[in-house]
């Protein structure tokens, strides 16, 4: 089975919308060098969905609605600035970029910006859903917590020694802690084998 | 009639910790000069404006600034480590010139100002890595300079050793000319690695070279050493510790190609008997050879003009057959792998059936490429051993 290296950006495909034809030859000969696959399907939703990476140019801001659904959900942005004035850079965070690059473009600076992307969009992804799993957490919590007074009330014990018996209770049936403190908050009492 | 002059900067180091290569690197391209000025082939002379930067990195900048401003060159050839190609770039790519880089180098960049006529990642260090891997061991010590040729071969030298199921079991970096390399042959010594990779540059290299030789003969211990830039003057520099070293080059005075015997012969008859041409040296002389018949195909010096002739237009040189490749303005060449010998010679055992399309950005290498599916690999059973 072939693997590419870590740093390959081979099979990648990537949307591009720049106005200058000069830096989007730019683009493109980069791209075929990088073996880039640059998406021609049109900037539709669809386009957004396959895509891997946008470019685009901050000359397209504001975003037409259209641009806007195929940004929705799509790959990591790289955005290409042609003024660092603050109020264009104001324009730009409505992209969320991951990367970007100042026009004009040369080749130099195109494998980094593509790179940090890519990084930067794993990265976000990983957060999210580290994000996910502790706001589930946090919705749990008070279970568990209605689980640790229902076991501190019917074993006569204090707080960390209920909270033991739970955590005990959920290694034995291989069960998360907020699995079996819902199951607990349920029947009123612990499991019978660990009581 | 006079034929008309066309300057041409030469920039390379005369002093400093690579001053050896920086030597030869501007004989072979005076040596090119002379053969293009007297030949009947090209209608135009070159004159060469050579400048000295001393190994000085500022001053790489100031001196092509010089030649750009004053002596009105459109086209340098030059520079030898990444660090000073570094320093000429903005000048180059901000006036619209040209820079012919020799060397060798890690690869990552690709500016339409410049010519790169050594060899690229996929010629050196893969054909070496892929050869240690299936023939010697999966695990690799590295010692190096510490500048981006060295990170950027030891990343390299990771994923490719990483995929097998091996290691780096050590990276061990000298700033450029450090002399002080014993703790690092004591530790090699201590730890007997099953194989080195040496990627240092000039005088440290030299250093180490006679340092790991002398304490690994004393320890009776047979560690093979591994470079992607040992070269025949550098072999006569350190004397007969340098034998032995498995190197990866597109250049070694030992081809056996009827170009080469006569540049060799043309470069005794220039620089005595004992003088030998180096890789590094032999790519400056190509540049200026691809220099001039680009000129000469285009009918001007104008840069835009001369990269188009130069693309794809193919000159048979003493490293066998290259040309630029105008996707990426990389030269397209053979890698070889030989080992050094105690005359100040290689012994060329493996070159690759034909010239190897350059990957300076390396997106097609398959880190887990078996040997039999991969052309560029020492062990792909299609390819030619030489020996």
């Amino acid at each position: 089975m072939s693997k590419p290296s870590s740093f390959s950006l081979r099979g990648r495909k990537a949307l591009v919308a720049i106005k200058d034809e000069r830096d989007l030859s730019i683009v493109r000969r980069q791209f075929e060098r990088l073996g880039i696959d640059i998406w021609n399907g049109g900037f539709d939703h669809a386009s957004g969905r396959h895509a891997d990476v946008i470019l685009i140019d901050d000359e397209f801001l504001p975003l037409n609605p259209t641009m806007r659904r195929t940004l929705s959900g799509a790959g990591s942005v790289i955005a290409l600035l042609g003024t660092e004035t603050p109020s264009r850079l104001k324009l730009v965070f409505e992209l969320d970029p991951a990367s970007f690059l100042v026009k004009p473009l040369r080749s130099a600076g195109i494998y980094a910006a593509l790179v940090m992307a890519f990084e930067r969009s794993e990265r976000t992804n990983e957060l999210k859903q580290q994000i996910v799993k502790l706001e589930e957490r946090l919705r749990s919590r008070r279970i568990v917590l209605a689980a640790v007074l229902q076991v501190m009330h019917s074993h006569a014990v204090a707080e960390p020694a209920a909270f033991a018996l739970i955590r005990r209770a959920a290694m034995e049936q291989r069960k998360t802690i907020e699995q079996m403190s819902a199951e607990i908050a349920a029947k009123g009492n612990l499991p019978r084998a660990t009581g | 009639m006079t034929k008309p002059s066309i300057p041409v900067g030469i920039v390379c180091s005369q002093s400093g910790p690579y001053q050896a290569m920086g030597r030869e690197i501007l004989k072979a391209a005076l040596m090119a000069v002379s053969e293009i000025n007297d030949s009947a082939d090209f209608d135009f002379r070159i004159a060469a404006h050579v400048r000295d930067p001393h190994g000085v990195i500022a001053e790489y900048h100031t001196v092509c600034d010089d030649l750009i401003r004053n002596a009105g060159a459109a086209h340098i050839i030059g520079c030898y480590t990444s660090a000073s190609r570094k320093q000429v770039l903005p000048i180059v790519e901000r006036t619209d010139r040209l820079l012919w880089y020799p060397a060798r180098y890690e690869g990552f960049e690709c500016s339409d100002n410049v010519i790169y006529v050594g060899a690229s990642p996929n010629h050196n260090v893969l054909p070496l890595v892929r050869y240690v891997l299936d023939n010697i061991s999966r695990h690799i010590f590295c010692v190096g300079s510490n500048y981006v040729w060295t990170w950027e071969t030891n990343r390299v030298t990771r994923e490719l050793v990483t995929a097998a199921q091996g290691s780096v079991l050590a990276e061990r970096l000298l700033e450029l000319g450090e002399s002080a390399v014993e703790h690092i042959v004591d530790e090699i010594v201590r730890r007997k690695p099953p194989v080195v990779f040496n990627t240092l540059v000039g005088s440290s290299s030299y250093d180490f070279i006679r340092a790991f030789h002398a304490a690994t003969t004393s320890a009776g211990l047979a560690i093979p050493m591994l470079s992607c830039s040992l070269c025949e003057p550098e072999l006569k520099i350190v004397g007969p510790a340098s034998a032995g070293c498995i190197t990866s080059s597109a250049y070694f005075e030992s081809i056996h190609l009827p170009e080469n015997r006569a540049f060799v012969d043309r470069w005794k008859a220039s620089h005595g008997e004992t003088s030998c041409p180096s890789v590094d040296g032999q790519s400056a002389y190509v540049a200026v050879h691809l220099l001039a018949r680009a000129i000469q195909r285009a009918g001007t010096a104008d840069i835009g003009e001369v990269r188009r002739a130069a693309a794809g237009y193919r000159y048979d040189s003493p490293q066998g057959p290259v040309w630029i490749d105008g996707d990426n303005n990389h030269c397209v060449l053979t890698p070889r792998l030989a080992v050094s010998t105690a005359q100040g010679q290689f012994d060329i055992f493996w070159e690759a059936d034909a010239p190897v399309k350059p990957d300076p950005y390396l997106s097609q290498l398959d880190v887990a490429a078996h040997p039999s599916r991969d052309r560029s690999s020492p062990n792909a059973t299609h390819l030619r051993i030489v020996k």
